[in-house]
């Protein structure tokens, strides 16, 4: 991460290397963005971290809130002042969002604002891989699609204006590889921004009784129309390349567009390319002239066609003779996962018979063999993570007759061998949802399992559930005091906010008590044999209990021990090892493996010495690789 | 100038995305275009990590197409071959020995493939193999989290990237803490003259 204090200089042509959600971060002080709300969620977390590094010195008021619907509501607060305002949140957090958001379509806004959604095409680190585009068309709110960078930098201003002229919120709709890519960003002149308000009064407009409602709707497609027409005139609508007879016509948006341009250029086509950087409304009369002028059009995006429906819709009334090439009928481009170089250029030599320059035959061949043997390499829990002590702990002690529901965060990858703990997951809290009908239907001992961010993003409401209506389940709160897998960002059990100031922690077992909860136990995981016998109590509690397993993260602990120079003392194996290989189908650690001749061996390089693998050794067979020069506990 | 493409491969922790982070910054210095690709969140955590660089001229796809990577820079051998698919005969592929056995792997009680047989199956792909004692010198510069740096160190020295080493150095300075910076200097220093080694 380059120096987050660049993103403050005021030095309009200077060129840095930015990651895409970095250029965001950029763009809202170039927009005179004033509040900024997020929750953490891959690939949009930078946005909001680089936005937190430099709040203070940039006089913008940020914050991670509890979860999106809460980012959308303060934002769209916010901006109801009058203050422009941004909420960024991942694909999946725009579903936590959308009942504010669809409704704040109706009530618009005064100051601009933007709500960023970053999909994941290919679920790099998602539960699913939807479009955004689509909300944006049902709830009638405009949707920007950048490229690069440079595009997602300068669009935030751009989306702030249309909002302010349209009195609507904007959706900003990236992919991971607009997010996180990296390249030359150029920068433009920082804005001053107002975080001054003032609020109106004005019932029929912002109280969403029916009443009231009913015209916001007719209002809202009033705007849509006038948004129609900025899609015509709007710079990032164009034709981005000519070619010389027009053979083709290519429309393409976002990532795809850029494999797209390359892939034209290898295969030697001869194609214009209308470029869609407003996607929603789309630009209809411009489309319609596009199609008019070829005979086959091409329609390049990820995931959905949801530009080649509009486009197919278009035709029928403005082009009937052209052909529309895509997904829809015969699929050229495949609907799931994400697009790439290859992909794009395998669907347009099938589109145009022209043949690309790489045998990809005899590759594919090559590599077949070469990877039959070579074994995946899924994300694992961390050496020395706590969640492996917890779960170690929980299998043990409920076991194979246990079901065990689970949540979002890294304590998801606990489902996988040999930890087997994770047999439901679909949503941010949805472990303690699916806990209580599970226990309802089986009478299984139901462990739900939850991390500490997602408790206070989700856990709440189905924690009241299950106590009220007095499901017998066991909520096990994995708590290592940080959003780990997003990249270490606080939330309120933390004690500090987006701001970087300190704040007063909210404790688990207090909420926990507070909602009612009769059986609310804290323990350390590492303290193996309390947790085992913690456990026991509250798998024979008759109503639901919940424990907090609290350690914190073994990246953050490791981080702070090699920042104070503390010594990290490995484990090694000793001469009392029999081979058993315990530890190994136990714990699925990464830093224990095995050496050629098969015996135990534990990778000094990855072991950080949480000593759960000596624990569990049945031999006594691990120990400290040497004595340590204190100050190491 | 035509894009000259890189593929970094290894394990989530060794560094990867900071390296690929150096290499564009590197680029920039010498007003070239660059495009990086990094992946982040779950998917590094102890996952198979794969970043690309792309430099030239018109680069616009952060993503390199197969069989076209000119240089593929591997942190740890099964994942460098993992991405062979990025390989023609003319690619030059620099790999790291730091062995890390996926765990899925421990679990089927199967001890890491020998070195010998990656590099042949390597080899199928292109014969311009550099193996670099990363760990080896990672740790003689002072820890072993910096493989990383004494890899650019040895792809720099090979000349065949668009990157001059003052350009990279800067990088480093720039984007490394500077409480590290003497380590990363040394590291890279270690990795740029083994390679200028092989050579005599």
């Amino acid at each position: 991460m380059p120096d987050p204090k660049t993103l403050l200089e005021n030095k309009p042509g200077k060129r840095a290397l930015l990651l895409g959600n970095e250029a965001i971060a950029r763009g809202i002080l170039e927009a005179g963005i004033g509040v900024v709300t997020t929750y953490p969620g891959t690939p949009a977390s930078e946005i909001g971290d680089a936005v937190s590094a430099i709040a203070r010195e940039a006089g913008v008021y940020m914050e991670y809130s509890v979860n999106e619907i809460v980012a959308v509501e303060v934002a769209g607060g916010a901006a109801n002042c009058g203050v422009r305002a941004l909420s960024a949140m991942k694909h999946v957090g725009l579903n936590v969002a959308a009942d504010a958001l669809t409704t704040l379509a109706y009530v618009g806004v005064r100051g601009g604002m933007v709500v960023v959604a970053a999909d994941d095409p290919e679920c790099y680190s998602s539960q699913n891989e939807q479009d955004s585009r689509f909300y944006a068309w049902f709830s009638n709110i405009p949707c920007l699609e950048p490229s690069n960078p440079q595009e997602a930098k300068d669009m935030v201003a751009y989306a702030v204006e249309i909002s302010e002229k349209l009195e609507l919120p904007v959706i900003l709709r990236t992919t991971t590889r607009v997010s996180h890519t990296r390249a030359p960003v150029v920068f433009g002149k920082l804005v001053k921004l107002n975080l001054k308000g003032e609020f109106v009064r004005d019932a029929k407009r912002l109280v969403m009784v029916p009443a009231n409602s009913r015209p916001r709707h007719d209002v809202l497609l009033q705007k849509m129309e006038k948004a129609r027409e900025m899609a015509e005139a709007s710079p990032y609508n164009l034709i981005a390349r000519r070619g010389k007879n027009r053979e083709y016509g290519v429309i393409s948006s976002s990532s795809a567009y850029n494999y797209t341009m390359e892939a034209i250029e290898l295969l030697g086509l001869d194609a214009d390319i209308l470029k869609l950087g407003m996607t929603h409304p789309l630009p209809e009369r411009m489309i319609g002239q596009f199609l008019r002028e070829h005979d086959k059009v091409i329609v390049v995006e990820e995931l959905e066609p949801y530009l080649e429906l509009h486009v197919k819709a278009i035709a029928k009334d403005q082009a009937p003779e052209t052909e529309v090439y895509g997904k829809i009928g015969r699929q050229y481009f495949p609907r799931s996962g994400e697009l790439s170089p290859r992909r794009v250029l395998e669907g347009l030599s099938a589109i145009t018979g022209r043949k690309a320059l790489v045998n990809f035959e005899n590759l594919d061949k090559r590599y077949a063999e070469v990877v039959r043997e070579l074994p995946p390499r899924p994300p694992v829990l961390c050496p020395g993570c706590p969640h492996r002590a917890s779960f170690y702990a929980i299998r043990k002690v409920a076991g194979e007759k246990a079901v065990y529901p689970t949540d979002i965060g890294c304590y998801a990858l606990g489902y996988a061998p040999p930890l087997n703990v994770g047999d439901i997951l679909i949503c941010m809290g949805s472990g303690v949802g699916t806990a209580q009908g599970i226990s309802k239907a089986t009478e299984a001992p139901t462990i739900a399992i939850i991390g500490d961010s997602t408790f206070f993003h989700a856990g709440v409401p189905r924690l009241l559930n299950a106590i009220y209506n007095k499901h017998r389940i066991v909520v096990a709160v994995l708590d290592n005091m940080t959003t780990a897998m997003t990249g270490h960002q606080p939330h309120p059990g933390t004690g500090l906010t987006g701001m970087q100031t300190a704040t007063e922690p909210i404790a688990i077992e207090k909420v926990a008590e507070g909602c009612g909860v009769k059986l609310v136990k804290v323990v350390n995981p590492f303290n193996f044999k309390e947790a085992e016998n913690t456990l026991k109590e509250a798998l024979d509690f008759p109503e639901t209990s919940l424990i907090v397993f609290r350690a914190p993260c073994a990246l953050l602990l490791l981080r702070e021990k090699r920042r104070k120079d503390l010594e990290i003392v490995p484990l090694k194996v000793s001469g009392k090892c029999t081979n058993c290989l315990a530890c190994i189908k136990l714990l699925g650690c990464p830093a224990i493996t095995l050496t050629e001749n098969k015996t135990v061996a534990i990778n000094e390089n990855l072991c950080v010495g949480c000593g759960l693998c000596a624990y569990i050794c049945p031999y006594k067979a691990i120990e400290p690789a040497k004595q340590c020069r204190g100050g190491n506990a | 100038m035509k894009a000259f493409n890189m593929v970094l491969a290894g394990v989530g922790g060794q560094g990867i995305l900071l390296a690929a982070e150096i290499l564009g910054t590197a680029a920039i210095k010498e007003r070239l275009d660059v495009r990086v690709s990094e992946v982040h969140g779950m998917a590094q955590r102890g996952g198979a990590v794969v970043s690309m660089v792309r430099i030239g001229e018109n680069v616009l796809s952060p993503l390199v197409l197969d069989g076209n990577a000119d240089v593929i820079l591997g942190f740890e051998p099964m994942e460098t071959l993992r991405n062979a698919k990025y390989a023609s005969e003319k690619t030059l592929i620099i790999m790291g020995d730091e062995q890390i056995s996926p765990p899925a792997l421990t679990l089927r009680g199967e001890s890491y493939p020998r070195i010998d047989e990656i590099l042949e199956k390597l080899k199928r792909f292109s014969k311009n193999v550099i193996m670099v004692e990363a760990l080896r010198l990672a740790k003689e510069a002072g820890s072993s989290l910096v493989q990383n740096v004494v890899l650019l160190g040895a792809l720099i020295a090979t000349g065949k990237t668009p990157i001059k080493k003052e350009s990279l150095v800067e990088a480093l300075k720039e984007l490394v803490p500077a409480k590290y910076l003497d380590m990363n200097m040394k590291a890279f220093e270690l990795g740029y003259q083994y390679v200028k080694n092989l050579g005599s």
